[in-house]
């Protein structure tokens, strides 16, 4: 054999051991561990017959690894203050979390840990380790139990599933075939058709792998959905609501395309496609406990202080609309909480000259691909202040502006007023350059509340408000 | 003569671009050093001599043959180095480095919460300021009077913000991409330096140098800091 041909056949046999192994990953994993298939409206058997857990899944040195990294950032999480450190919000979604892992469950490396992430981005999480977290965003949003059950739900079963080690597995594999596809490419050392045919397939193969990984991901999603939907039904939660939370979250409040429980997911969709289609087949009857974990009232009175926090949170992260349809659920729930009209106040005046709701103008493809892009060069100042160039922004401004005020005052109004409304109050003074009833409504703050952890914000503000104008040194944000 | 013809050809391509390559490595610092001041700094309107220094945030990965994998306690342990480098980079310029006093522990939730939404405001105004790194010098970013809420020490007179990633190839990967290409180890560090009275970004710097950032015994990333601070008026 002529050193030609020898290798032209080692380089055919590389080739043909890159197409098996671009197929091979996730083929094997779906013999593995079985997850549904995909297709819309179809139900899985695979879904009812499976054990909740992956029962022979067996520890692996990169699953180790793996599981040290997730502890460690577990740890940070606490460390960085991204952790909701309240006691009854934990307290509450360890409750839910432990009705819904079946009893007697027990896994190794898995401690059951349930907590919420102080992020205003709807959203949730779950760490191989047993760690899942639920952001304030998501918590705010949901209108009762069963649909952060139907959230826990889904969370579970990754970890039940092994879906992060499993996908970790894949992931390597795959990452180690682009490599060698790479390798392959770079030293493809034939010309003529058969080295023509071998720089098509080590170009177009990194796209396929990559396909396949995230045509993985969301194989393990859909089977989180499902699994999830019986973990809920088990725990005497009605299943239905796993759709309904699917829906809350398609309302694109932000008129950003939001991310989900995770980023490789199936289109929501499709999602609440096949959850209601499997829901259609396998009904299942209502208990009076399911109808009390989906009171709207008890949750609200439960997750109240966690949706004030989120609101907050919102408006720092300049989420203005969120903000605005949070505060207004909850002023509608407690009408007299002076802390619920002083939120819905902030959320007005923060929002400056944009519209409350987005048109469907606005929440055209095109039209959010634009606004991201403005996002990402503009600051939220200069959006502001672009938006005041324009008479429907202007508009805008003077209507919020208005309603802040109204709330402000109504929230003053209120027992036991909240005597951040005097900050808004000056705030908003300061904006519309009433300077003295801007430093007299800051000064009221400050005494109603003396050790509040903006003074030292504050007492400059009203330095700065009592200065002659023309001796204005410092500009104020 | 025709199997020599094609291999041997692009091979010897190959190789002198991987000598070059090489000895680019070796002759260049291969460091690559941005400095952006505000008009306040260099006009000394505003001049520099106490700063508090928020937690570093710098994340490694060690990138193999098999894809990127975390190197979270390596991640913490740079962290804390590369504040300790810019703190001392600073001190060579007789500027003082406090302690933050809302220093976050474990019984306090809302110091802990108001450090994290300081540290992630300023990761949401971050990518702004990379995309147009010049308009610092025009005094375009601002994180806005709410840094006051932090409380720190009335003397300091700015807050620096750290922000790095870089990765560690393992040998099988140093040899993949010596042969094939790919991106070498690396450690990209960004400090940004913002007033702490009001907001306004007062100093933005990057650096890239190359090398393990895992190496303790490198000085890569202490002359990386101290060029990419150098612009920055000493007391």
């Amino acid at each position: 054999m002529n050193p030609s041909s020898s290798r032209y056949l080692v380089v055919a046999f590389l080739c043909f051991c890159l197409t098996i192994s671009i197929c091979s990953p996730s083929f094997a994993q779906v013999t593995a561990q079985q997850p549904p298939s995909s297709g819309q409206g179809t139900q899985p058997a695979s879904a009812k017959t499976q054990s909740p857990a992956n029962e022979d899944f067996e520890f692996g040195k990169s699953d180790l690894e793996l599981l040290e990294q997730v502890n460690i950032l577990d740890r940070r999480f606490e460390r960085e203050g991204l952790v909701l450190e309240d006691e009854t919000t934990n307290a509450y979604l360890k409750r839910i979390g432990d009705l819904l892992v079946p009893r007697g469950l027990k896994l190794e490396n898995v401690v059951w840990k349930f907590r919420a992430l102080r992020d205003p981005v709807p959203n949730a999480f779950a760490l191989p380790n047993g760690s899942i977290y639920i952001t304030t965003g998501l918590l705010a949003l949901v209108d009762n139990e069963s649909e952060v059950a139907a959230v826990l739900a889904h969370e579970l079963t990754h970890v039940m599933r092994r879906h992060s080690y499993l996908e970790n597995r894949s992931n390597r594999k795959k990452f180690l075939t682009m490599n060698i596809i790479a390798a392959v490419g770079a030293f493809n050392p034939l010309g003529g058709a058969a080295g023509a045919a071998i720089l098509i397939i080590t170009t177009v193969a990194p796209f396929l792998v990559i396909a396949t990984i995230f045509g993985y991901s969301r194989e393990l999603e859909h089977e989180a959905d499902l699994k999830g939907v019986e973990l809920m039904a088990n725990a005497e939660y009605p299943p239905e609501e796993m759709v309904k939370m699917l829906k809350l979250l398609n309302n694109d409040i932000e008129g950003e395309q939001i991310r989900l429980f995770y980023n490789d997911h199936p289109a929501l969709q499709d999602r609440i496609k096949y959850v209601s289609a499997y829901l259609g087949g396998n009904a299942v009857p209502t208990t009076a406990a399911m109808e009390l974990n989906r009171e709207r009232a008890a949750y609200f009175a439960r997750a109240e202080p966690i949706m004030r926090h989120d609101i907050q949170l919102a408006i720092n992260a300049a989420r203005f609309r969120s903000a605005v349809y949070l505060s207004q659920r909850l002023v509608e729930f407690h009408p007299d909480s002076s802390e619920n009209v002083f939120l819905l106040a902030e959320s007005y005046r923060t929002l400056g000259p944009r519209s409350p709701q987005l048109t469907d103008k606005d929440l055209t493809n095109s039209a959010k691909k634009d606004a991201a892009k403005k996002r990402a060069k503009r600051t939220p100042e200069e959006e502001e202040r672009d938006l005041l160039a324009t008479p429907g922004g202007q508009e805008n401004w003077k209507t919020n502006q208005q309603k802040a005020e109204e709330l402000y005052l109504r929230a003053l109004q209120l027992d036991t007023p909240f005597p951040a409304a005097h900050r808004g109050l000056g705030m908003l003074y300061e904006k519309l350059e009433r300077r003295t009833d801007a430093a007299n409504e800051y000064e009221e703050y400050l005494e109603l509340a003396p050790t509040a952890i903006d003074g030292e914000r504050i007492k400059r503000r009203i330095e700065a408000l009592r200065r002659p104008q023309n001796a204005i040194q410092s500009p104020i944000h | 003569m025709l199997f020599n013809h094609r291999f041997t050809k692009p091979a010897h391509a190959r190789l002198t671009c991987a000598v070059f390559v090489v000895a680019l490595a070796a002759i260049a610092p291969y460091a690559a050093h941005a400095q952006y001041l505000h008009p306040k700094i260099i006009s000394k309107q505003t001049t520099i001599r106490n700063i508090v220094l928020l937690p570093a945030k710098v994340e490694i990965v060690r990138d193999s043959m098999k894809g990127p994998e975390g190197m979270g306690a390596e991640s913490e342990q740079l962290s804390a180095r590369v504040a300790q480098l810019v703190a001392d980079a600073l001190a060579a310029k007789h500027i003082t480095s406090l302690t933050v006093p809302s220093a976050p522990t474990d019984g306090d939730s809302q110091q802990k919460y108001t450090v994290a939404d300081i540290q992630s405001r300023y990761d949401d105004l971050l990518p702004k300021i990379t995309k147009k790194k010049k308009d610092v010098k025009k005094g375009r970013f601002s994180m806005g009077d709410e840094v006051l809420n932090l409380n720190v020490d009335k003397k300091a007179d700015a807050i620096v913000f750290i922000r790095g990633r870089g990765q560690k190839l393992t040998s099988g990967k140093k040899a993949f991409v010596l042969l094939v290409g790919g991106m070498p180890a690396y450690l990209q560090l960004t400090i940004g330096i913002v007033d702490a009275h009001t907001g306004e970004v007062l100093l933005y710097t990057d650096s890239i140098s190359a090398g393990d950032p895992t190496d303790p015994s490198s000085n890569r990333a202490r002359k990386g800091i101290t060029k990419s601070l150098k612009k920055l008026p000493a007391i």
